[in-house]
């Protein structure tokens, strides 16, 4: 027996893909959903258990495995380039392994349309998550008049809380990336360039075992005021901009965010810090009047308490009625098979969406607040947290160096 | 070196657009909402963030046939060309509501009679339907790939570059081959001297395996390469947007080679010659597939060629996709890689991977990392 919101001791991947599955058959039930037909890489690998290294996008398109769960099955099936492997590492039955698809084409697509038909019940409704043009051709011919239901209702119902398998799984990713990056810290000297602090990490990280980098780690130098930063659309911070061979000066202020993964969930990782030499006492009041920000919304933080519980907590810390965060991002967001995904509070869907955001043990959130100080740059930095019954566990111990006592 | 974010060279970016252009008037298209950041960046030129795996679709890129004008979304200017005014930038946005105001606000979309979208979900497959009720939604991959699918001379160098920063990095992966050494520590040194040439974004991050060890994906304890293991390494990166791929295959312990690993390396090499020879203009990719069975090679099951450009370009040549294949022609100015596998009794396997220009005179191989040799 496992209490919501707690750590596994060790992480047992046969338990939690049972657990998922009961979870995504419970939810097919509750959204009259029989068939799940799943293209999306983080979609494919909750229902399955199986994770690989991520690659570009665009060759993600081509070369994917693909997932479909029947309603009152007790395996999803899975479509692979490595049936074998499947069967092995997952514990997938024979019946379950099919070869590769290649949705993109129509060739495969009708072949894949072939074989739903013959997996899905007749009338059946089916869920899907990506309609690229090759399958909606394929799908008029053989199920469907109208638009399929979204896959995503189903799959985002089940992934919001956290069993205690899944809750140690991301605790190692998160410790990977900060065993990752502490040398890259360490090694922070004027004359470094952006790159070569990539480079230090991905070594770092994949020497660690990190399956694959999966966000272009961003070190943004800070301007000081907004005015020598980029144009922008709300008028505020620029935030993340891309990585270049930029050279970092002394003193520069630099906002740290990094994401690798490791079997199939993602980790997230910002700090802000500076370049060879100690922050300012006026740098040091950016990052306490930071902590006073996360300090209150951790407070107010608990299962029960609403999104815009912890937007006002924030809102009130900070002094007024100004949103410390980004504005084209949110105050928080959960992490998990995706690097940011439900539930995500004080995004710009509005303060009537975030009162109806319910926190749960077991759900994970990603607190990131900042603190703008036009004239000096400012302070940001991501804390990881799993929600509890009474308050929440940090999933995370990166120390906050060189800011703080 | 840059040390600034920059958007796609004006030259580059107008050769593509003009092809883009008459890809949507051959196939009959008004506008684009394109998802795909390959797609965006085609049309756009703009240097966005990248991250890893597959996207669900959401409209961030929208072409205009009739204004010609190009919208995305963005939150600031940085990496986005000077054509592309701040007004025609719209903020990161979360909300569907606000999104679909601002596509509905776009001068142009709602005139147009057939919007291409290349993908869709279920939701905004509802949503356009419903705010753009007079438009045909159409698939615009189709267009899309035949635009994209011959290179402009300005993308051939991107391509160029790319694959050197892919082989540089193989080679450092390479010279740490040795009994003990680890998959992970190989892919390790891989990204790292990729990010030390400027580049940070890989294509594909399973850099090496062990082609004897059974075949797994997932999160495997560090394997191990003994003596005599072939060691196949990928080097694939994204240079300024485009791929560069070059795979190799070397053995652990260059004196344990034996008679059999010799065989298998010349039947290695007698394929790769099969398929580059297959890849003339006018020849049909049949051709790349014909070259393994001809030779009594077993297809592998991934892909045997693949288009190269910013991220899946055709073709893809499989042994899933036989018909697509004999429909597909090579044309000049197609860029592609190609995969050379061939495994021994004992499971051991040899991939050589190449990338390929078509060019009028026939196939110009594009890679030059060094091979095994005794």
């Amino acid at each position: 027996m496992t209490v919501a919101g707690t750590l596994a001791e060790v992480a047992d991947l046969g338990r939690m893909q049972r657990d998922r599955w009961t979870k995504l058959q419970t939810a097919m039930v509750e959204q009259a959903v029989d068939a799940l037909v799943l293209l999306g890489n983080s979609n494919v690998s909750y229902a399955t258990g199986e994770s690989w290294p991520l690659a570009d996008p665009g060759q993600a398109n081509v070369e994917r495995p693909v997932a479909v769960v029947i309603s009152e099955d007790d395996w999803p099936h899975l479509f692979t380039s490595f049936p074998e492997a499947a069967e092995r590492d997952l514990g997938l039955p024979e019946s379950h392994l099919h070869g590769p698809m290649y949705l993109e084409f129509d060739e495969s697509a009708e072949a894949f349309g072939r074989v739903l038909s013959e997996l899905v019940p007749e009338d059946g409704r089916i869920a899907i998550d990506e309609l690229p043009g090759s399958l909606r051709r394929t799908c008029e011919l053989f199920f469907w008049n109208s638009t399929p239901a979204s896959a995503d209702d189903v799959i985002g119902a089940c992934k919001l809380v956290k069993t205690p398998d899944e809750l140690r799984l991301l605790r190692t990713v998160l410790h990977m990336t900060e065993q990752a990056i502490a040398p890259v810290q360490a090694a922070l000297v004027p004359g470094t360039r952006q790159t070569e602090l990539t480079a230090r990490f991905l070594r770092a990280a994949f020497e660690l075992g990190a399956q694959a980098n999966i966000l272009d780690a961003i070190w943004q130098v800070m301007p000081a005021r907004l005015a020598d930063g980029p144009w922008t659309t709300h008028a505020g911070v620029a935030c993340p901009l891309l990585t270049t061979e930029r050279e970092l000066r002394q003193g520069d202020v630099l906002w740290v965010d990094t994401g690798i993964s490791y079997a199939g969930f993602a980790s997230d990782f910002g700090r802000t810090w500076v370049v060879g030499t100690e922050p300012t006492a006026r740098q040091q009041a950016q990052f306490r009047a930071w902590r006073e920000i996360l300090d209150a919304v951790l407070a107010v933080t608990r299962a029960g308490a609403t999104g815009a519980d912890l937007t006002g907590a924030a809102r009130a810390a900070s002094g007024g009625g100004q949103r410390p965060w980004m504005e084209h991002f949110y105050l928080g967001h959960g992490l998990g098979v995706e690097s940011a995904e439900a539930p995500f509070i004080g995004t710009d869907l509005g303060d009537a969406y975030d009162e109806r955001q319910v926190l749960a043990a077991g759900m994970v959130l990603v607190l990131e607040p900042l603190v703008w100080d036009e004239g000096a740059a400012g302070y940001r930095a991501e804390e990881v947290i799993a929600i509890t019954d009474d308050g929440y566990i940090p999933l995370t111990d990166y120390p906050y160096d060189p800011y703080g006592d | 070196m840059a040390t600034e974010v920059l958007a796609d060279d004006r030259a580059l970016r107008e050769a593509r657009r003009r092809r883009a252009l008459a890809a949507m008037e051959a196939h009959d298209i008004d506008a684009l909402l394109l998802g795909r950041e390959a797609n965006a960046r085609y049309v756009a030129g703009a240097q966005r963030l990248w991250t890893a795996g597959s996207r669900p679709f959401g409209p961030g890129c929208v072409f205009v046939r009739a204004t010609g004008a190009i919208h995305l979304v963005s939150t600031w200017d940085e990496g986005i060309p000077d054509d592309i005014p701040h007004e025609h930038l719209f903020g990161i946005t979360w909300n569907p509501g606000k999104l679909l105001a601002w596509l509905t606000s776009i001068e142009g979309l709602d005139q147009a009679g057939r919007i291409g979208t290349d993908s869709l979900t279920p939701r905004f497959a509802t949503l356009l339907s419903k705010f753009f009720p007079s438009a045909d939604l159409v698939d615009a991959e189709p267009a899309l790939e035949a635009a994209r699918r011959i290179k402009t001379r300005e993308e051939v160098d991107a391509i160029r570059a790319s694959i050197s920063v892919a082989e540089t990095a193989l080679e450092a992966a390479r010279s740490e081959l040795a009994p003990g050494v680890s998959e992970r520590h190989l892919a390790a040194v891989f990204m790292e001297a990729m990010a030390r040439q400027g580049v940070t974004t890989p294509a594909i991050q399973r850099v090496a395996w062990i082609s004897s060890a059974p075949r797994g994906q997932g999160p495997d304890a560090a394997r191990v390469a003994q003596c005599g293991d072939l060691v196949v390494l990928e080097a694939a990166v994204m240079a300024a947007g485009y791929s560069g791929e070059v795979g190799r295959t070397w053995p652990v312990g260059q004196n344990s080679v034996d008679v059999a690993t010799k065989d298998l390396y010349g039947r290695a090499d007698d394929l790769r010659r099969h398929l580059l020879d297959a890849c003339r203009p006018g020849a049909s990719c049949a051709g790349l597939l014909a070259a393994y069975e001809d030779g009594g090679h077993p297809l592998p099951p991934f892909p045997i060629a693949s288009g190269l450009g910013l991220g899946f370009d055709v073709p893809v040549v499989t042994r899933q996709l036989p018909n697509t294949a004999a429909q597909e022609r090579l044309e000049p100015g197609m860029a592609l890689t190609v995969s050379a596998y061939v495994a021994g009794q004992d499971g051991r396997g040899i991939l050589h991977k190449e990338a390929v220009l078509v060019t009028p005179d026939g196939p110009e191989v594009l890679t030059s990392a060094p091979y095994w040799s005794t």
